[in-house]
Parts: structure tokens; sequence; C-alpha cells
């Protein structure tokens, strides 16, 4: 996988924040059907995401890389996914495990380690 | 009668100079339009070591906590500097197009300029040049041209060689401004929603507090859009300087054409209508 453009990051920190908007609202959403330990849980993992998508933004201010459409693609269609997966999700630990994968390639993301993004997309697309 | 003549030869002289100054007239009125408009990037409400201050200190809220309140910004101060270079940069390089369009103007004040270009001399900040590409192609430039000795026959290699990175480093700076500050003020509405949402919906405090709750929400929330207006506004500044600057490039054999005076005023007016809006939400 090549390197990463600034405006690349930049694109990645939208999608990321999709992402992480799609947890947030489920978690609203869902709010008087969760037990307080797995709205803890949700709250917590939803600023972590929030964490990492503004770092991101920052790494883009600092970066210009080379480009890197085919990961672009990629992450575009698990923002699809995530965006549906929330919108018809019913049972609240795959919700969990889902925000808990994506944190994964946001630190991936963040540590700009290509070869961990790489596996962290493989991961959520399979 | 030979003073009468000198009179009227020196009379002649000067009108066609004045001429030629004024057919340059409308490039000269754009670049200051742009350059004010420009400017607006000094009163922007919002700068990415500002945000992250903001984000720890309701990281601080949310856990009750007033002590130990560090917050390690530096890549966002790092940020900001590289942002105030490519803004700085661009800004000069607008104020040697005003130079050289107007003769007036011919005596422009670069010392303090140059010396900053040719040292490399940045504050903490060392540029990576692959950080900003276009930046040293454009120092380059204006040291050369405030270098020479009659910068109005220079407008059109300016025009000519400016035009790429000046075009980026616009790019750039709407990047960091409009792409990154911005998104990193949507993070920021979503972590403030995170955190009253549980307040707002917590059954255990009264309505009075629950309500209060929701009235803080939606002020910061409000609070926040409005500085990302301010940033919509700065964006459609740098597009409109960025299309002027096309117009000159486009027509730099003609630019005293009337579609390049029409098309830098109709920029123009829209820079002026931008610069007033941006002065109302401040």
């Amino acid at each position: 996988m090549a390197n990463l453009t600034s405006e690349q990051v930049k694109q990645l920190a939208d999608d990321l924040l999709h992402m992480t908007n799609a947890v947030g609202d489920y978690r609203y959403e869902n709010f008087d059907n969760l037990t307080e330990d797995e709205n803890s849980e949700l709250k917590e993992l939803h600023n972590q995401l929030l964490g990492q998508t503004t770092e991101l933004y920052t790494k883009s201010a600092l970066l210009v890389m080379n480009d890197v459409d085919e990961s672009l693609n990629a992450i575009r269609t698990i923002t699809e996914k995530t965006q549906n997966l929330y919108k018809n999700l019913g049972v609240v630990q795959k919700a969990i495990d889902w925000a808990a994968r994506i944190l994964g390639m946001a630190s991936a993301i963040i540590s700009l380690d290509t070869d961990n993004i790489a596996s962290s997309i493989k991961n959520l697309l399979t | 009668m030979p003073g009468k003549s000198r009179y009227l030869i020196i009379t002649i002289v000067s009108s066609f100079m004045l001429m030629g100054c004024y057919e340059l007239k409308h490039v000269t009125e754009f670049t200051e339009t742009s350059i004010e408009a420009l400017q607006s990037y000094e009163t922007l409400p919002q700068s990415f070591n500002q945000i992250c201050k903001e984000d720890c200190q309701l990281k601080h809220v949310a856990k009750f906590n007033i002590h130990s309140t560090q917050c390690d910004c530096s890549p966002e101060v790092k940020a900001d500097s590289i942002t105030n270079i490519i803004y700085s940069t661009s800004l000069e390089y607008l104020n040697g197009l005003l130079a050289v369009s107007d003769k007036q103007l011919a005596k422009y004040q670069t010392a303090d300029l140059t010396t900053t270009l040719s040292t490399g001399n940045y504050g903490s900040l060392k540029l990576n040049e692959n950080d900003v590409k276009a930046y040293s192609t454009l120092s380059s430039l204006l040291l050369r041209t405030f270098s020479g000795i009659n910068q109005r026959k220079k407008i059109k290699s300016y025009v000519i060689d400016g035009y790429q990175p000046f075009q980026q480093l616009l790019t750039f700076l709407e990047l960091n401004v409009h792409g990154n500050i911005y998104g990193k003020l949507e993070v920021q509405k979503q972590s403030i929603k995170n955190f009253y949402f549980d307040h707002v919906n917590n059954k255990n405090l009264s309505t009075y507090e629950r309500t209060k709750f929701a009235e803080d929400y939606f002020n910061a929330l409000n609070n926040i859009e409005a500085q990302q207006k301010e940033l919509d506004v700065f964006s459609e500044i740098l597009l409109e300087i960025k299309a002027g600057h096309t117009l000159l490039y486009e027509h730099v054999e003609g630019l005293k054409n009337d579609e390049v005076k029409s098309g830098l005023a109709r920029l123009g007016s829209r820079l002026s209508l931008a610069v007033r809006i941006i002065s109302n939400l401040n």
C-alpha cells in the first residue's frame, strides 16, 4: 500500500466521523433499552472514536503523502456498511463489537501504518 | 515658448503614464480587495490549538476534574504554524502582485519579507518542503521580483510563475481551514452531544436541571455552528481569489481586455460582500 496524502487523510477523517456518528446515533436511539454497562461501554467507545477522528484531522494538516485510492475506496465501502448496519442492528453486542473493530482500524490509521490499515480494513470487510 | 513646449511635452507624457496606470487599475483594485479578504484569516474564530484545548477541557469536565489539566496540543500547534506560513506567504504573493500592478506602489517595503524568506527563520517551526511544496517556489519568485528594478514590467512573468504555486497554497489553506479545522469542529459537536445526552436523559435529575443541560447543549452547538459559518465564508473567499488569479493567468497577454475587467469586477464585488459577511459574524 502506498503512502497517504493530506487530502486523503482528511477524507479518511471524514469517513471515520460518519462511522463514529453511526455509533453515537445507535446509543442515542436505543438509550432506553440499553443496560447501564452497555450504555457506558458504547459511550466510551464513541468518545475514543471521536478522539481518534479529531487527531486524524490534525494529521491531515501535517502530512502530504502519495496517492492511495484503493484504501480510500475500501474505507468508503466500510463507511456505507457501518451506516447501514447501525440502522438495522438488533443485538447490542454486535453494536459494541463493530464499534470496537472500527476503533482498531482508527488506531491503525492514526499510526499511519499502512500495513496495519490494510489488515484492519480486511478484518472489517470479511 | 520653449518653456511652454516643455510643459506641453511633460503634460502629454504624464497623461500617457497615468493612462497606463489606469489601464491596469482593475488588476490593482482586485488585488487590494483580495488582500483585504484574505486577511479575514486573522479574525477567524478557531485554530487547531484552540480546539484541542477546548476538547481537552471537555474531557476534564466530564470527569469532574479541574486539577492537573494539562493537554498535549503540540501537533495542533505545529498544524497552526504550517497554516500560518501558508497564509502569510499567500498574502505576500498578493502584496507583490499589487506592487507590480501599480507603479505608485513600486516602493513597496520588502525588507522584512526578504529577510524572513532568505534566512528561512520562521520562529520555532522548521518548515518541511514536503509539507508545502509550493512554498519554496513562491518565496523564490518573491525574492526575484523584489530584487528587480522595474516591477511594472514584471507583472506578466510574476503571474505566470506564481500561478501554480499560489493556487496550490490556497488549496492547502482551504484544506486546513475549511477541511481540517471545520472537521475538528464537527467532531467537537459530537463530543458535546455525547457529554450532554446522558445528563439530559438522567431521570434522577430535576426537570429544571435536565432543561438547563439541554439549553447549555444548544448554546454550545449554536456557538460552534456560528464558527463553522465563518469558515464557510472564508472558503468562498479563497475560491474567488483563486478564480481571479486564474483569470489573470489565462489572459496574461491581454490584461486590459474587457473580459478581464468585468470578470475581476464581478469577483471583487463577491469578495467585498464576503468580507462584510465575516465582519458581521464577528
